[in-house]
């Protein structure tokens, strides 16, 4: 599976010697109405588990004009450089909104974060539309929690007047 | 390119000057009005946007061979995230690209997160089954179903036997209802003018495994 992060460029597993008939429009209406099958045993076999559509609905609630949203800007999953002998590095993630960056390491033990600029906020660890646990900035900027539970987490932060939301994302 | 879709119904005309793109069930147009509609606080457009963009978003995670428990947390990742950009959207008609795009990213790195946490980096042995159990499925349990039901269960098992680009491919391009091209880009990060050509190879191939079985 070397190649499963390919960006689909290659047809290395299509470029086999032709043994399909030449085109044609019949094809094309075959073609259509076995993706039109394949579609419906989809709908029956493999479709959006019903709990699962449950918690897209419900996240509506998590919508908020009012917060400015920190976008991810560093994953240390994507954009790192893994280092040898390291086999369960912290997973290093930087947020960025106009007004404030913040540093968070997640590792098995817990959460560690630092605000830039420095200064005291209240922090709430969302993990979905309802639950959240809450953590505290000192003066420094500096916060630290247990582990985000399993599951996608984002973190809002009030400092001052402002609302801040990080992009939600699975650590 | 058929005025008609393989559901029968006439194609929107609105992707008329649009090359690759189909319409599905759904005219997308209608998706960029509902955006707004959430952004402006409307739970039902949102409920709606959720059940006709939903499924493509399941495609997309389970075209990338997630385990179960991965591909809930891509889809809601994608969701909550949707939820958080409400209203910030450039382009809300396009949607379904960036929900098929937002999921497919996600994906990629529990893919890489799974291969570097996890003894195994099959799977199959992750999967748990799922206990939601569909209408449909509780209709095919019935006596008088079962021929039916034989033929989608092995229809979709020489399907799954298709090889990794086909079966991400097909997958992706079955969401109901059929997602555009552009959002089959977007889904696996392919170049829309590739799609056409290699959904023809793919599903060729795919009749061709059911031909061999005496089932086409």
């Amino acid at each position: 599976m070397s190649d499963r992060y390919d960006d689909f460029d290659g047809l290395d597993d299509l470029e086999e010697p032709r043994d399909f008939p030449p085109e044609g429009a019949s094809d094309d209406a075959d073609d259509g109405l076995l993706e039109e099958e394949l579609r419906q045993a989809a709908a029956i076999l493999d479709p959006v588990p019903a709990g699962l559509r449950q918690v897209a609905v419900d996240a509506f609630a998590l919508h908020d004009l009012d917060a400015r949203v920190a976008e991810l800007t560093f994953d240390s999953l994507v954009d790192a450089i893994p280092v040898r002998g390291e086999t369960d590095p912290p997973r290093m993630l930087t947020f960025r909104s106009d007004t404030v960056t913040v540093d968070v390491e997640v590792t098995a033990d817990g959460l560690i974060g630092q605000l830039l600029p420095p200064g005291p906020a209240g922090i709430e660890v969302l993990s979905g539309p309802q639950a959240h646990t809450r953590l505290t900035a000192d003066d420094m900027g500096r916060f630290a929690g247990a582990a985000p539970p399993a599951g996608p987490f984002a973190l809002r932060l009030r400092t001052g007047d402002e609302v801040v939301v990080t992009e939600w994302l699975r650590a | 390119m058929s005025v008609l879709t393989a559901a029968g119904t006439t194609r929107s005309t609105a992707y008329d000057d649009v090359s690759y793109t189909r319409g599905g069930t759904v005219d997308r147009a209608h998706v960029g009005a509902l955006v707004q509609s959430a952004a402006d606080g409307d739970a039902a457009a949102w409920k709606s946007l959720v059940d006709g963009l939903g499924p493509l978003v399941w495609s997309v995670v389970r075209a990338h061979g997630l385990s179960d428990a991965d591909a809930h947390e891509a889809y809601q990742t994608a969701w909550f995230r949707f939820a958080q950009h409400l209203g910030r959207i450039r382009e809300p008609e396009k949607t379904g690209s960036w929900l098929a795009s937002t999921a497919r990213h996600e994906c990629l790195k529990l893919l890489r997160a799974s291969k570097r946490w996890t003894p195994t980096d099959d799977p199959q042995l992750l999967d748990r089954p799922s206990e939601d159990r569909t209408p449909e499925e509780s209709v095919l349990d019935s006596e008088e179903a079962a021929a039916q039901t034989e033929r989608v269960r092995l229809l979709w098992q020489e399907f799954e036997e298709l090889g990794e680009r086909c079966r991400q491919l097909l997958r992706v391009l079955i969401a109901s209802p059929p997602p555009s091209y552009q959002e089959v880009s977007a889904a696996l990060g392919i170049a829309v003018g590739s799609i056409g050509p290699m959904r023809q190879r793919c599903l060729r191939r795919l009749r061709a495994r059911l031909e061999t079985r005496g089932t086409a």
